[in-house]
């Protein structure tokens, strides 16, 4: 077991990070939090590709002369999109929460539910 | 020139969603008579590109020149063809709708071309990375534009719609990481020979990537239980939105869901892992019942047709899954035909609401004779989604049912058939109510307090708008002419992916 | 087969004056006209293409074929012509009693009815015509939509519970009908209609092939009223009653009886049936039915229901000659769908007649109405007499056949039973009306035999399937207004409101010219009355038996 967290641990941090994102998703009442919970969420999977692209003793993927093995740079080039998405996103949210604070008062996803269905 | 469509589908939408967004520091009126001229032009591509798919097979494209599989390949074939058509018509369509009932923007113009980019990209892309661009641009246009009702209670199911969304795209994107792990390779077509060769199909890392991957998607096709999203946004957001991504958005995650099935993993795959297949057929017949059951219990007309929605795409996904050629032509059928018929549906509660302040089920007593063409309209479009005949809901039921039958799945036989009669549960008591019933609200009443979301844009109906109704009820039908040659479209590029 | 328009025309005439009725929703003259104009034109398109077909010309039109399986054709053969000669014909007499019946009773919502109505019999000629089972299918979802705004026409809550039986029975039976027909078309690769049966059926695995049987039986017996899934037929008499007469008791049932015949005939084959084992279960449900539906309606004081569950029982009597699979019992079952129909027609104008007059729909109330109505009341005896199978009217013919075709096989003697049994049940529910009617005055009439009481077990409940408060709510009639319909629908006249019986002073004398009622009623009822009459006297002359003998000549292996 411990051989294997030694070996692995990059994965049981991916999943270490998942865990706590989707249990704030879920389980935080307050919206901004559950936005963090999400924006941790996604770290945890955008980590997941950055370390599938680790190769021991590669070098940068800059091509030079006796370059040796490289990285992966393609985990790299896809999370650097994801990034961009995920930044966009949580502005999309974090647009739609000040919205709705404006509107409501309150952060709190119970209150509103009250005020969202009267 | 053909080879360049694909491309220029999306290009075209995202140049012009551009131009009324900066116009809108001037003025908003550049709006529509921009997305009009944009939307004409992508249906003419996409008509364009259909007919020569139908007539000399796939059309592929290399992004920047760079080749497949290193390089975004876009692909279109007679199910990616149809579906492009599809969605530029919609869009061009639900547009007439937006003249008068629309949020009257120029940043609302450009997130409804940004959409159109975004459902085209995911139709067109080869690519399973690429496809989740495109996934979080549909994700986010449709976010913003759920948001853009006047009411705040929009935004409350915009931000649940962004988070399941988000968690759903999120999960597809860790199946890619998944499938990378195993290949190598983010190209569709490369996928398709690599699982199996490279990584055992019932490898873990395989079956993760699955779940991982058809799991997400069904979170943005909104199948049960992972449909919580959709009644919120659906009946929250303003009449003309509600319409287009009723009509748009989950139809083509429902055909990504094919594409990844019959592209990528492959029915070798689904044979393969029969608990695959098992699983997804299984899913789709409780969303099939479950959709219906909670359809019947809803109150307000607009979410009883979300859930509709869930029900329906069950039928799609169902006849995807049991992959006999005979079942995904029934399901493409469904897929586009439900696409026009929801649409035009939500179309017409829109114009029934603005005219009579109903938006109810027991509101709609009466109302038959207060608002004719488009109570017609709900009728006959209800009728069609039933499956009565010879409307399109009828011909993607039989096909699918016909694949059910060849591949002897007896127990989806039965749901299949059920369905029927589950859909004119909650369809019946409408239409009944329409034309059969006292009316509840009368034409002196001002609305009701209680009337959802208005987008202030005034109660008036225009000729536009009752042209979309109609002409949606007149499709539910006339499809039907056109499903040989979408049988044929689909037969001369599918086999390849059915592998028969 | 020629290649022909007529089929479609037949089907469009009908199908296109729908809008033009709508439009027309401020003249209602031009309106009924119109509609008369189609119906003519309808059965004289029809009506041109008997000679062809009895000279064994069959008239095809293909409107195309909609990929896989899904082809539609239309087909003019001897069975698709019974069906659409009698329906066309009779839409005619039904259009001018529609006039009458509607102003009359000055209804509602006139506009949407004719148009409905102008919609169910291209449906109806739709599923007459059909030449495979798809269409069949098409057009038998099409008949069901298109009839279901007139089963609610009266825009009450029992109408529209009535209504929503009836779409969930029917649809219910459509689902029956789509499993069975995907099966047909997985098992026999086809399903085009061919006298004798497909080929792919008769060796196709039996177990599938008998599921599929059932399956198709089970759906089409819905619209054909078999038990237990009859229960929708005597709610939806809540129709106007011209509805109940030529789609309840006619069109919409008769689709019913209609798809079983095919499937029988042109499907499965009497051969395959008999080598599956099919076709005695189908005549046992059927002898079941006719025998309890029989009984039940004795207990039925409603006139309207009473003869729905006559309606019931009769179409048993076709389903059973179809299930005995043998010449003379073909024959007769076929024979009887028309003999049925000319007098079931004449009994639902004769009970709307009365209603429309008097505003009675209670048998208990109609004694001595044979002085009020003397005209109507001898066309009621003559088409009960012929219900009864008393020989010179159209029912004899067909139950002598029947009756001979059921004796003539081994075992048979059970069903000739049940029908002559049916028979003499007919008589006890029959006479005592018309009896009543011409003999008694309401002062002193005795009670008749209605059976009031419960068969045993709880007294709530009812052989029908309802309970007694239902009952109530039916025997108070289905288009005498309660009370409280009255105000809300405003449609109903002050004086429409007394709930019918003979006014004070019994009922007057309007004598035998044609005083107790207009003309527009009459001359419908008497013309049915008098096609029953000659179906019964010169059934050859009158076509309809040329054309069964058409029928059952074309199937192979079947001795005439």
């Amino acid at each position: 077991m411990l051989e294997l967290l030694n070996s692995h641990y990059n994965y049981f941090a991916v999943m270490v990070l998942l865990g706590i994102g989707l249990y704030m998703l879920i389980e935080s009442r307050n919206l901004v939090k559950k936005v963090i919970g999400m924006n941790i969420f996604q770290t945890g999977i955008f980590l997941f590709f950055i370390t599938l692209a680790f190769r021991a003793g590669g070098n940068p993927p800059i091509i030079k002369e006796g370059g040796g093995p490289y990285v992966s740079p393609l985990p790299h080039v896809l999370i650097l999109t994801a990034i961009v998405v995920g930044v966009s996103l949580t502005a999309v949210a974090l647009a739609l929460i000040i919205r709705i604070y404006t509107e409501y008062g309150t952060l709190d996803e119970d209150k509103l539910k009250q005020l969202y269905y009267d | 020139m053909i080879e360049q469509i694909p491309v220029l589908l999306v290009v075209l939408p995202i140049v012009g969603g551009a131009v009324p967004l900066v116009a809108s520091l001037v003025s908003d009126r550049a709006g529509w008579p921009v997305a009009t001229l944009t939307l004409i032009g992508q249906v003419g591509l996409a008509g364009l590109l259909a007919w020569s798919v139908s007539t000399s097979g796939t059309v592929s494209y290399a992004v920047g020149g760079f080749a497949a599989p290193y390089g975004i390949e876009l692909v279109v074939d007679g199910l990616s063809g149809a579906v492009a058509l599809l969605v530029a018509v919609v869009s061009l369509g639900v547009l007439a709708y937006a003249r008068q009932a629309g949020p009257h923007s120029g940043p609302f113009y450009g997130l409804y071309l940004l959409l159109v980019a975004g459902l085209t990209g995911m139709t067109v892309t080869g690519d399973v990375f690429n496809l989740y661009v495109f996934l979080e641009i549909t994700g986010l246009a449709a976010y913003g534009l759920v948001a853009s009702g006047r009411d705040a209670s929009a935004a409350v199911a915009a931000l649940k719609y962004l988070i399941i969304g988000t968690v759903g795209a999120s999960l597809y994107l860790l199946g890619i990481g998944y499938l990378l792990a195993a290949t190598g390779t983010l190209n569709m077509a490369d996928l398709a020979t690599k699982i199996g060769e490279m990584a055992a199909y019932d490898s873990t890392l395989v079956l993760t990537a699955f779940g991982l991957m058809i799991g997400g998607l069904t979170v943005k096709v909104a199948l049960f239980p992972l449909h919580t999203w959709q009644p919120d946004a659906y009946a929250n957001a303003p009449d003309t939105v509600s319409a287009f991504i009723s009509a748009l958005v989950s139809t083509v995650s429902a055909y990504a869901l094919a594409r990844l099935l019959f592209s990528v993993f492959t029915v070798e795959f689904l044979s393969a892992v029969p608990v695959a297949r098992w699983a997804l057929v299984g899913l789709a017949c409780v969303s099939i019942i479950a959709g219906s059951a909670l359809a019947v219990s809803q109150d307000s007309v607009q979410r009883m047709l979300a859930y509709s929605s869930v029900s329906q795409f069950g039928l799609v996904v169902a006849g995807f899954a049991i992959a006999t050629p005979l079942a995904v032509v029934g399901a493409t059928v469904h897929l586009l035909g439900h696409a026009v018929m929801k649409g035009g549906l939500f179309a017409a509660t829109g114009i029934i609401e603005r005219k009579t302040g109903a938006t109810t089920v027991n509101g709609y007593a009466g109302m038959g004779s207060r608002v004719p063409l488009s109570a017609f309209s709900f009728a006959v479009l209800s009728l069609a989604m039933v499956g009565v005949p010879p409307a399109v809901g009828f011909v993607g039921k039989w096909y699918i049912v016909l694949g059910a039958v060849n591949a002897e799945n007896w127990a989806v036989v039965a749901v299949l058939l059920a369905s029927t009669l589950l859909t004119l549960a909650y369809f019946a008591r409408l239409v009944e109510r329409l034309y059969f019933a006292e009316a509840t609200i009368h034409a002196e009443e001002p609305v009701p307090e209680d009337a959802p979301v208005t987008d202030g844009s005034g109660q008036a109906v225009s000729f536009g708008m009752i042209a979309v109704v109609v002409l949606a009820a007149v499709l539910a039908v006339a499809l039907t002419a056109a499903v040989p040659e979408l049988q044929a479209m689909l037969e001369d590029t599918l086999p390849p992916l059915l592998n028969q | 087969m020629t290649e022909s328009l007529r089929p479609i025309l037949a089907i469009l005439v009908s199908a296109v004056a729908i809008p033009v009725i709508l439009s027309l929703k401020g003249r209602p003259n031009v309106r009924e006209g119109v509609t008369l104009f189609v119906a003519f034109a309808k059965f004289a398109i029809i009506a041109s293409m008997v000679p062809g077909v009895l000279n064994g010309t069959e008239y095809e039109f293909v409107i195309g074929q909609f990929a896989t399986g899904i082809e539609l054709a239309f087909n003019v053969d001897p069975l698709g012509l019974l069906f659409g000669l009698l329906a066309s014909l009779l839409w005619i007499v039904t259009s001018f009693y529609s006039i009458g019946y509607m102003r009359g009773l000055d209804e509602h919502a006139q506009t949407r009815y004719f148009a409905s109505f102008a919609a169910s019999l291209a449906s109806a000629i739709g599923v007459a015509f059909a030449s495979n089972l798809l269409t069949l299918f098409v057009c038998y979802e099409l008949l069901t939509v298109s009839t279901y705004p007139l089963v609610t026409h009266d825009e009450t809550d029992e109408a529209r519970a009535a209504g929503r039986k009836y779409l969930a029975y029917t649809f219910g039976g459509g689902v029956a009908v789509l499993g069975g027909t995907v099966l047909v078309f997985v098992l026999a690769g086809t399903t085009a209609f061919t006298p004798g049966g497909l080929e792919g059926l008769a060796t196709a695995d039996p177990t599938l092939a008998r599921a599929a049987f059932a399956l198709l039986a089970a759906g089409f017996g819905v619209k054909a009223a078999l038990m237990p899934v009859h229960s929708w037929l005597p709610d939806a008499m809540v129709a106007p009653t011209p509805v109940s007469g030529l789609l309840h008791a006619v069109a919409v049932v008769k689709s019913g009886v209609f798809g079983i015949a095919r499937v029988v005939l042109d499907v499965y084959g009497t051969g395959t049936m008999e080598q599956l084992g099919v076709g005695l279960p189908l005549a046992a449900i059927a002898a079941f039915t006719l025998l309890t539906a029989s009984i039940i309606a004795l207990r039925q004081d409603n006139l309207k229901r009473r003869l729905a569950y006559s309606t019931i029982s009769q179409l048993s009597y076709i389903v059973l000659g179809l299930g005995l699979l043998h010449g003379q019992a073909l024959t007769g079952g076929l024979l009887h769908i028309p003999a049925h129909a000319f007098m079931k027609l004449t009994l639902f104008f004769c009970a709307g007649a009365i209603h429309v007059e008097t505003h009675t729909d209670d048998i208990s109330d109609m004694a001595g109405i044979g002085r009020r109505m003397p005209l109507t009341m001898a066309a009621f005896a003559v088409a009960a007499a012929g219900m009864a199978g008393i020989p010179l009217v159209a029912g004899f013919v067909s139950k002598w056949y029947l009756v001979i075709g059921a004796l003539s096989l081994d075992g048979g003697l059970v069903f000739a039973a049940a029908l002559l049994v049916s028979g003499v049940l007919n008589i006890a529910y029959f006479w005592p009306i018309v009896y009543q009617a011409y003999f008694e005055s309401p002062e002193s009439h005795d009670e008749k035999p209605l059976l009031e009481g419960p068969f045993g077990g709880r007294s709530d409940l009812r052989a029908d399937g309802g309970d007694t408060h239902d009952a109530d709510s039916h025997a108070d009639g289905d288009d005498t207004p309660k009370p409280e319909h009255v105000d809300h629908l405003g449609k109903h006249h002050e004086d429409h409101e007394h709930h019918g019986g003979p006014p004070e002073g019994g009922w007057d004398d309007r004598g035998w010219r044609g005083g107790e009622s207009t003309w527009f009623m009459l001359g419908p009822i008497l013309t049915a009355a008098t096609l029953s009459l000659l179906l019964g006297t010169v059934p050859y002359t009158a076509v309809f038996l040329r054309i069964v003998d058409t029928i059952v000549g074309n199937l192979p292996g079947v001795v005439a």
